[in-house]
């Protein structure tokens, strides 16, 4: 049985910002506008009821004997045998997620009523916000993997809606559509698996996937089954968090605004990567083939970043590699088993990076601010490099980090130029008449 | 089993959709044939309704017209009788001025008045009669002539001869027992469905029908989804064994054809092209569902396609109103920016382009998340390329976004309204179908719960079960 006020708090920060959105859109369709004043004090409301909400919940789960508790409202749907469960985990791992979701987003919230004054796209901002942070929120909160589906594809749609933000210029919109296919390649792991998980394990609430037990099965086929499910969601895990093969996304979505950077790119949706870790890591941990995989995919990320951040000439390219490489460092973490470091790591890198990205367009400032109150020019970091590692090895480094690892180079020799061969193809087997276009 | 209905709504229905059909033509025009041709669709869909509310309050029972008992509404059909007029109308209201000829009003309510004599027919032969009348506002040139035309009045024929000859073939005029059919009835139907749905390799004809002339009629055209609608019945009749492993192949047929025009899309630079690739791709999920051996992949079949018919229906609107507007729009050389001036549209589009690749919270991904449990129950390779698909469809649904509301405003664009109150009000209504069938999708599944009985599905896989 859970406590009747922890629903209630639940309905409250998961409802609110639904609401919001649902009140500022409709309003906006119908012709209604709202004053930047009136948007400004319905964020601040919001955030700070959601923040009153998230501290009783927080008392609730100390409280409760195992510190967690579920919330069953019943099923979505259901068809035969089929149902979508509508339920909700409230537990030590939530927590920490769901706290940072409302006090940075809140943060960010009433930073941007000031940072966005007068720009027309102050509503779109406002209403992307509030969807985002419905879709963390049940990301964080669901108590299984098709529930957290669900938030996970809202968290995507509305960040490439703000990195489009700035419409009028054609480069956030291009890397806006790059990015969208980047997530949703990177989400057809996660829903592969969600299928599989149902076929195989008969079930994907985090109870059962956490209970399932690789050494149980009779069979090499099942173990087998474990496996796949484990590196699918290893994979789609990298998807989101920028990590391995979908490492080139995070330095595009630089294009839109500084405070979406901030909650999306610093503190909360590259971090939904880690916590789906978090959440199946006994799952993971049955096989020896997705821990390396995340090992390697952490650890080759991390070191690949960090040499790219170094060559980076722009604050915010700098600060979006400096955070692959942090994500990197908690995947290997992960990897590793040590899960309480890798929350407490994704807790601090949160915060740091969020507020890094918002003070990033005063960086000048804050940079000859440091140096008077040091009492002049600090040393430059990293001259140790130039002692340790040969020149020519350097130079080859210097232009790998150039190049971005050649990533974008390699995508197009090996996925992109054979796809269009194989369309054209396509294109000329029907015929003349599709040729006139 | 069978009983009759209280008052002859069928063929009050369908009388109502003929004489607005007539009266639609120049010689009987008024002053304002839009209006008259709502308030046709608006009497008929209300006849429609009253016999979908007895259907639904006598479950499990098919009821005839009292007048002409050779048309019915059952449970597979009877929302269809509803939903395809309210689109019809939508469409209407949409549509600019330009393209409301009385002509092509006449069209447009005989292409309406064909497809609910399909939906409602009780035998073949009035099905065949059905038929007919859907290709003859094409045959006749109703929608203007133009060269890419001809492959639509080929395709159209070719379909209702196919259909013909199944007929011919079937040697009984009854659809509901098909435990006879004989092989080459069976070639017939399946030829019939390939070509009417658009299916790889046949599916040229659906983008040559987009690609020119007035687009509204194509997409009612595109929505009556009789190819699917002959696959459900099919499916519900009492077929032999053979006959399901044959209709099988549709299903495979029906993910190639997913596969293909979803990737054909990422070549594609015309608004019209790119958009009857993903309706067509998305549509071809719709076939997959249906022939699924389980009450899942039923249910999402039959949920997938009331969400391709209100959300393709919008977004072939909004292109349209678009291209009246902006002459650009027809070939654009980059992107267009309308969202500047247009914000209405471009959210409305985007809405439900998103809603039709299965975002969360609209009616798409209740259905896509069915679909694919079906699916992948019963093959997992086809699970996973439908899968695939969408994904291909999300992106190049988010590349004709961003290619018309998104970039710089082109300079010869100064001033073009929003949605104008005629526009939003029917795309609100779509929207909110859509989203409240996503939210709430127990009322939806609910509708189609009589329908998913009447399929004939494995014993384990049964609903309930």
């Amino acid at each position: 049985m859970f406590p009747m006020n922890a629903e209630i708090l639940l309905y409250i920060i998961l409802g609110l910002p639904l609401s919001t959105f649902l009140f500022f859109g409709i309003s906006w369709l119908l012709g209604f506008s709202l004053s930047e004043r009136w948007i400004g004090r319905i964020i601040k409301s919001l955030y700070g009821i959601m923040f009153l909400a998230f501290v009783g919940i927080l008392f609730l789960v100390f409280k409760a004997p195992d510190h967690g508790f579920k919330v069953i409202i019943g099923e979505w749907f259901k068809v035969g045998s089929y149902e979508y469960p509508l339920a909700f985990q409230l537990d030590k791992l939530t927590l920490p997620f769901a706290g940072l979701t409302i006090v940075l987003s809140g943060i960010v919230g009433c930073f941007s009523i000031t940072y966005l004054h007068r720009d027309p796209g102050f509503l779109r901002f406002f209403l992307l916000l509030v969807l985002f942070s419905f879709g963390a929120l049940l990301v964080f909160t669901a108590s299984s993997l098709d529930l957290l589906i669900g938030g996970w594809e809202l968290v995507g749609i509305t960040s490439v809606l703000l990195i489009s933000f700035f419409q009028y210029r054609p480069e956030p919109v291009q890397n806006a559509l790059r990015v969208f296919a980047t997530y949703r390649v990177a989400d057809l792991f996660i829903l592969v698996s969600v299928f599989l998980a149902h076929q195989w394990f008969g079930a994907a609430d985090w109870s059962h996937i956490q209970a399932i037990n690789a050494a149980d099965f009779q069979h090499g086929d099942h173990s087998m089954a474990v496996s796949i499910v484990a590196i699918l969601l290893v994979f789609a895990a990298s998807g989101k968090s920028a990590q391995g093969p979908f490492c080139g996304w995070l330095a595009r979505a630089m294009e839109g605004p500084t405070p979406s950077s901030a909650i999306f790119y610093g503190a909360i949706s590259v971090h939904a990567g880690p916590y789906l870790l978090l959440r199946v890591e006994p799952l993971i941990r049955q096989s020896t083939a997705a821990v390396w995989l995340l090992f390697f995919i952490g650890s080759t990320t991390a070191l690949i970043s960090t040499m790219i951040q170094r060559s980076s000439t722009d604050a915010k390219t700098s600060l979006a590699y400096a955070s692959q490489t942090q994500l990197g460092i908690i995947f290997v973490e992960i990897a590793l088993g040590w899960q309480t470091v890798a929350l407490v790591h994704v807790v601090g890198h949160a915060t740091v990076r969020a507020m890094q990205f918002l003070r990033s367009p005063s960086m000048l400032s804050d940079y000859h601010r440091v140096h008077s109150g040091a009492g002049g020019e600090l040393d430059a970091t990293g001259a140790h490099y130039d002692v340790i590692i040969p020149e020519r090895l350097r130079r080859a480094l210097y232009c790998f980090t150039l190049h971005r690892g050649y990533h974008d180079a390699i995508y197009e020799r090996v996925l992109f130029r054979p796809l269009r061969s194989m369309i054209r193809v396509l294109k000329m087997m029907e015929g003349k008449a599709s040729d006139k276009s | 089993m069978f009983s009759y209905l209280h008052f002859p709504y069928l063929s009050l229905g369908l009388a109502i959709l003929l004489i607005a059909a007539v009266a639609s033509l120049p010689k009987f025009h008024g002053r304002s044939p839009r209006r008259l041709a709502l308030y046709g669709l608006i009497l008929s869909i209300i006849a429609f309704s009253l016999a979908f509310v007895q259907m639904t309050g006598q479950p499990g029972v098919v009821l005839l017209d009292p007048i002409l008992p050779w048309l019915k509404a059952d449970a597979l059909d009877g929302l269809h009788l509803v939903l395809y007029p309210l689109v019809a109308a939508v469409a209407i209201c949409l549509a600019p001025r330009r393209d409301i000829t009385f002509h092509a009003l006449s069209g447009i309510l005989l292409l309406v008045l064909g497809t609910e004599v399909i939906y409602a027919s009780a035998n073949l032969v009035l099905m065949n009669i059905g038929w007919w009348i859907t290709c003859l506002p094409f045959v006749l040139g109703m929608f203007g002539d133009s060269p890419e035309s001809k492959y639509t009045r080929i395709a159209l024929v070719s379909s209702a001869v196919m259909l013909m000859c199944a007929t011919f073939f079937f040697q009984s005029t009854d659809i509901s027992n098909m435990s006879q059919i004989s092989h080459w009835c069976l070639i017939f139907l399946i030829l019939t469905v390939i070509i009417r749905k658009g299916l790889f390799p046949l599916h040229r004809w659906t983008l040559q029908a987009f690609d020119t002339g007035p687009l509204l009629p194509k997409s009612l055209l595109f929505n009556s989804h009789l190819g699917a609608l002959l696959v459900a019945r099919a499916e519900s009749a009492s077929l032999p064994e053979y006959a399901h492993q044959a209709l099988n192949w549709l299903s495979i047929l029906a993910l190639v054809t997913a596969l293909v025009t979803s990737l054909r899309g990422f070549i594609e630079k015309k608004p019209r092209r790119m958009l009857a690739l993903v309706c067509t791709s998305q549509a071809s999920f719709i076939l997959a569902g249906l022939l699924a051996p389980n009450a899942v992949g039923v249910m999402g079949g039959m949920l997938h396609w009331i969400v391709v018919m209100l959300a393709s229906t919008g977004l072939i609107a909004i292109v349209r109103i678009l291209e009246v507007r902006v002459v650009d729009v027809a070939d654009p050389s980059s992107h267009l920016g309308l969202a500047v001036r247009a914000p209405r549209l471009a959210t409305f589009f985007l809405l439900c382009g998103l809603a039709l690749v299965g975002m969360p919270g609209t009616m798409g991904y209740c259905a896509e998340d069915l679909l694919f449990h079906g699916v992948q129950d019963h093959h997992p390779v086809i699970g996973i390329s439908l899968l695939l698909a969408t994904a291909f469809n999300a992106i190049n649904l988010m590349r004709l976004y961003s290619v018309l509301f998104l970039g710089v405003l082109p300079k010869n664009v100064i001033e073009i309204p929003d949605a104008l109150p005629r526009e939003r009000w029917p795309l609100v209504l779509i929207m909110v179908l859509l989203i409240v069938g996503g939210i709430y999708p127990a009322l939806p599944l609910a509708l189609r719960s009589q329908a998913m009985q009447t399929f004939h599905l494995e014993p384990s896989h049964a609903p309930g079960h």
